[in-house]
């Protein structure tokens, strides 16, 4: 079984207003405040195209490789839904913006973009029960109608759920890093839809289904996952899949059918006589291409090249724009590249992806982080310490002296102190010194971890490993037996 | 008889001392009042505007699908019977701006669908010369308000002929400047790439007056451009040397009254120096149904925000599927829903190729044909209408209905700037002369239509004072 995936992206563009009329681009206001005769499909209302709509579509376009189209055009999407106050959705249908982009996932797959349209978004809907068909009664708030959306459509590139939400990751940090996107999938930022098919070992295809509602990247994974295993059942029990709209319920973990194909509307898709032909001249596409800040694909190619990272490090670290920021601070402050990287790919990222919360760099300030590294640099504290103080830093955000002392971490490294202690260990493990005269070296290892155990972690192991071996060797017996 | 005086005249004896502009107002009120119970060409009254400005004291009424703060705006719609305007249209701004005052807003076929004002919801209206017959449409309202002298002048919509027919039937002037002069912002959409606003007048220098004071690009409609216009400065010249083009395709149906007062005019455009030359378009033929198509579909969609759910009629039922159908059944009338059902047919998807698309290609060739006649030519001139106003009932059948709108459609499709100014009667009906000229050249029509009037002379109003029926 093989199987085919295409995404449909919807992306909410962060401009200061809406795309056809001068209210605030705010949808998280007081409920109908943000609203006006335009996007409330007065009569005789008038759509107005927002120039910053266009000039964030073609960042957003550029940003992943798309052609530019100088003329472009918008068209009514028609259907009924009490979300939709015209009646009808501006959009472009017959020629979009921009088309022929991709993005590259890590295996090295190109995954293509077919097109990206500007569109305008719906107002949001609050039914009077959980369940949509047992509602009496719904509510409508239109804050959020008319906001400019950006659609991002992929060609059936993808064949691994896990490329799907790779590709997702990589969409929402470039969307983020040019500047036209928060990247907030949860609050309905970013939306996407999967489009799944699966084809059997003869070759046979199943039908195409779309599912709709995923609002994460993880849930973009485990969507498609479901999808594909609810598929090939059908087509293992010889039945037909058909074509059809289901949604994802991230509570039940599963998808649900919503709609058959055929039960889908007809949208009389026609050009929209309101709005004149849309046309951008190549200068001002090619001030737009100049003015892009670099784009995670170049950034983790410089680290590696002038800051020598390696490669899987340094896509971690341009990837999220945060990130890529923190990162670079670090080696402003004085943190070298290589410390840098390694801190913050092993430690620092960590702590985040445990609790799966968001980077944010006001957790782990950047003075506390270089504190830590030079503590443990200097062999003032163990690498064990060094975690323990990070995921203390991460929970309570106090300044890693305080908690060094508070805890009592810095590292024990005079060797009076810790000869008895290794005397003891060894006296206490007859056999393995045995091992040891018989010419097992590497046992060495355990006496150190022993005393770290001991010492609750704050011996310096390199200098354990240094005094074990001596008294072993009967370099050290004399002056204390 | 202030009733007989033109927008010019009244302008000229305000600032003059001789009139005072309250009472003015209140001449044009009160005679409206009287006159209303019979001819029926308002849908409410109001009494809007008074700013200073060169209209001071002059009223108007507006066609009842321009928004106008403060009043209702019901489209001669039953689903929009109690909508409350939440702004002012642009153009209607403009005027107030100058001064003017709207008194009243007039009877229309519902969402300007129709020819005669028999598809308003609400009641028909009469035309002034024979109470039996309708005054055109849908701007039938203002037509038969500024014939009686109700007001000076009034604003319609023309969208495939709905201010130069009305405005042949009633006898007056009405005009509809090039699209994209005058913003549409505040008029309810029927079909968006032809709705155009324009003045119904006594006279074709109140048409050129009223046409300087609305044009102009407006930062809420796109669709407006910022050519810069002027009607009034060249309307006195004379047209001497220019050709007019006469198609034989407006010619050859009319019956031998209204073709023995169009060779009248023709005369007249001959003393006055200029030529009329016989030519054949064909490509008209295909102009009515181009425009069924295509008018049809937008309306579609336009119309779609008539759902009961925001504002207007709701007629609430159990599931949103049953509310939509039933408000929409409830809330609109025949004609409506027949071009609904009309353009959601052509604009699925199955017959999108076969029919719009295909109208609009049409419509392309059929403007570029008429781009290469003016190439030629300076206006292309003809009926306004093939027929006198016609009796309430007349025309049952929709396809004759639609007929109606053969020789006034073509300036829609291509964008065109078009005037109808009355030529004559016909059994002692006005009837209309059209003069329809290339994108921007308004000055142009204007002038040739002000020419004309001049050889012409002036036309009678029709008797409505005395005891009404005539």
């Amino acid at each position: 079984m093989k199987s085919v995936i295409g995404l449909e992206i919807h992306a909410q563009l962060s401009t200061k207003t809406k795309a056809f009329c001068s209210c605030k681009n705010e949808v998280n206001a007081e409920p109908n405040t943000n609203i006006c005769p335009v996007c409330t499909g007065q009569p005789g209302a008038l759509p107005v195209l927002n120039d910053q709509v266009v000039e964030y579509a073609i960042r957003g376009a550029l940003a992943l490789k798309c052609d530019i189209h100088e003329i472009s055009s918008f068209d009514r999407k028609n259907y009924f839904y009490p979300d939709l106050p015209k009646g009808y959705q501006i959009t472009q249908y017959f020629h979009p913006i921009a088309t022929n982009g991709h993005i590259v996932l890590s295996n090295g797959k190109r995954v293509r973009i077919r097109r990206i349209h500007i569109e305008e978004d719906a107002g949001k809907m609050f039914h009077s029960s959980e369940n949509i068909t047992k509602s009496t009664s719904s509510l409508v708030d239109l804050n959020r109608c008319g906001i400019p959306l950006i659609e991002i459509v992929t060609e059936p590139d993808m064949e691994k759920p896990e490329e799907a939400r790779e590709f997702i990751e990589k969409l929402r940090n470039i969307l983020k890093t040019v500047e036209i996107n928060t990247g907030n999938m949860e609050e309905g930022a970013l939306r996407c839809d999967a489009n799944v098919s699966v084809v059997d070992e003869n070759g046979h295809s199943s039908s195409r289904v779309e599912v709709k509602n995923i609002n994460s990247p993880r849930f973009v994974q485990r969507a498609i996952e479901y999808e594909i295993s609810r598929i090939s059942k059908v087509m293992k029990s010889g039945k037909t899949v058909p074509m059809e709209t289901r949604g994802w319920d991230s509570v039940s973990k599963s998808t649900v059918s919503m709609r058959s194909k055929e039960a889908e509307n007809d949208y009389r898709y026609f050009p929209e006589p309101d709005l004149p032909i849309l046309s951008v001249s190549k200068e001002r596409i090619e001030r737009i291409k100049k003015s892009l800040p670099e784009l995670p694909d170049e950034k983790a190619k410089r680290y590696e090249r002038e800051l020598n990272i390696k490669n899987e490090n340094a896509q971690l670290l341009a990837k999220d724009k945060e990130i890529s920021k923190y990162f670079e601070n670090a080696i402003k402050i004085g943190i070298s590249p290589k410390d840098a990287s390694n801190w913050i790919v092993n430690e620092v990222m960590a702590l985040f992806n445990a609790d799966s919360s968001e980077f944010d760099s006001k957790k782990i300030p950047l003075t506390h982080l270089k504190k830590i590294v030079e503590y443990t640099n200097s062999s003032k504290i163990s690498r064990l310490a060094a975690k323990e103080i990070m995921a203390e830093v991460y929970k309570s955000g106090k300044d890693p002296d305080t908690i060094v002392k508070e805890k009592n971490l810095l590292q024990v490294s005079d060797e009076s102190s810790l000869v008895p202690i290794v005397k003891e260990v060894i006296s206490e493990n007859a056999k393995v010194v045995e091992q040891y005269r018989k010419g097992k070296t590497t046992v060495i290892g355990f006496f150190v971890g022993a005393v770290m155990k001991k010492t609750k972690g704050k011996a310096d192991p390199k200098l354990v490993g240094k005094l074990a071996k001596e008294i072993l060797d009967g370099e050290k017996s004399d002056q204390t037996d | 008889m202030l009733f007989k005086k033109s927008v010019e005249e009244l302008i000229n004896d305000i600032s003059n001392g001789k009139l005072d502009e309250n009472s003015v107002i209140s001449y044009f009120k009160e005679r409206s009042a009287n006159l209303n119970s019979k001819l029926q060409a308002y849908i409410s009254t109001c009494e809007i505007g008074k700013n200073d400005g060169p209209l001071r004291g002059i009223p108007f009424a507006i066609k009842d699908n321009m928004q106008l703060y403060g009043t209702k705006t019901t489209c001669g719609s039953k689903i929009l019977e109690n909508y409350g305007s939440t702004f002012t249209a642009t153009a209607v701004k403009k005027l107030l701006d100058n001064g003017g005052t709207v008194i009243g807003k007039t009877n229309l076929d519902e969402f300007a669908m129709g020819a005669s004002t028999e598809y308003s919801a609400f009641f028909p209206t009469r035309n002034p010369w024979d109470l039996e017959r309708v005054p055109g449409g849908s701007s039938g309202g203002s037509a038969a308000a500024v014939a009686a002298g109700m007001v000076p002048f009034a604003l319609g919509s023309d969208t495939g002929g709905s201010i130069r027919q009305p405005a042949s039937f009633c006898g007056i002037v009405g005009y509809k400047p090039t699209y994209g002069l005058v913003s549409r912002y505040g008029l309810s959409a029927f079909a968006s790439s032809m709705d155009q606003i324009g003045p119904l007048t006594k006279n074709v220098r109140d048409a050129a007056l009223i046409g300087n004071m609305i044009f102009g690009e407006d930062p809420k409609d796109s669709t407006t451009c910022s050519k810069r216009i002027d009607a009034m400065s060249t309307l006195e010249n004379s047209i001497e040397g220019m050709k007019f083009a006469l198609p034989s395709e407006f010619t050859d149906s009319l019956n031998s009254n209204v073709k023995r007062v169009l060779e009248e005019a023709i005369e007249k455009f001959k003393k006055l120096g200029a030529r009329v030359e016989e030519i054949s378009l064909p490509i008209l033929k295909y102009a009515v149904a181009v425009y069924y198509i295509i008018a049809p579909a937008e309306a579609s969609s336009n119309l779609s925000r008539y759902d009961g759910i925001r504002y207007g009629l709701r007629i609430e039922k159990d599931s949103i599927d049953e509310t939509y159908n039933q408000t929409r059944d409830e809330g609109f009338g025949r004609e409506v829903k027949r071009r609904i059902m009309l353009g959601t047919f052509t604009l699925s998807a199955t017959y999108y190729d076969a029919y719009f698309d295909k109208a609009q290609r049409m419509r392309a060739k059929i403007t570029d044909e008429m781009s290469k006649t003016f190439q030629k030519y300076d206006a292309i001139i003809g009926p306004t209408t093939s027929t006198v106003a016609f009796k309430f009932g007349g025309l049952s059948s929709p396809l004759d209905y639609y007929l109606q709108d053969t020789y006034t459609i073509p300036a829609n499709l291509a964008g065109s700037p078009a005037i109808s100014l009355p030529m004559g009667f016909v059994e002692e009906l006005p009837i209309g002369l059209q003069i329809v000229g290339k994108r921007f050249d308004d000055p142009k029509i204007l002038q040739i239509a002000r020419a004309y009037e001049k050889i012409r002379g002036e036309f009678p109003m029709p008797n409505v004072d005395d005891g009404g029926e005539m």
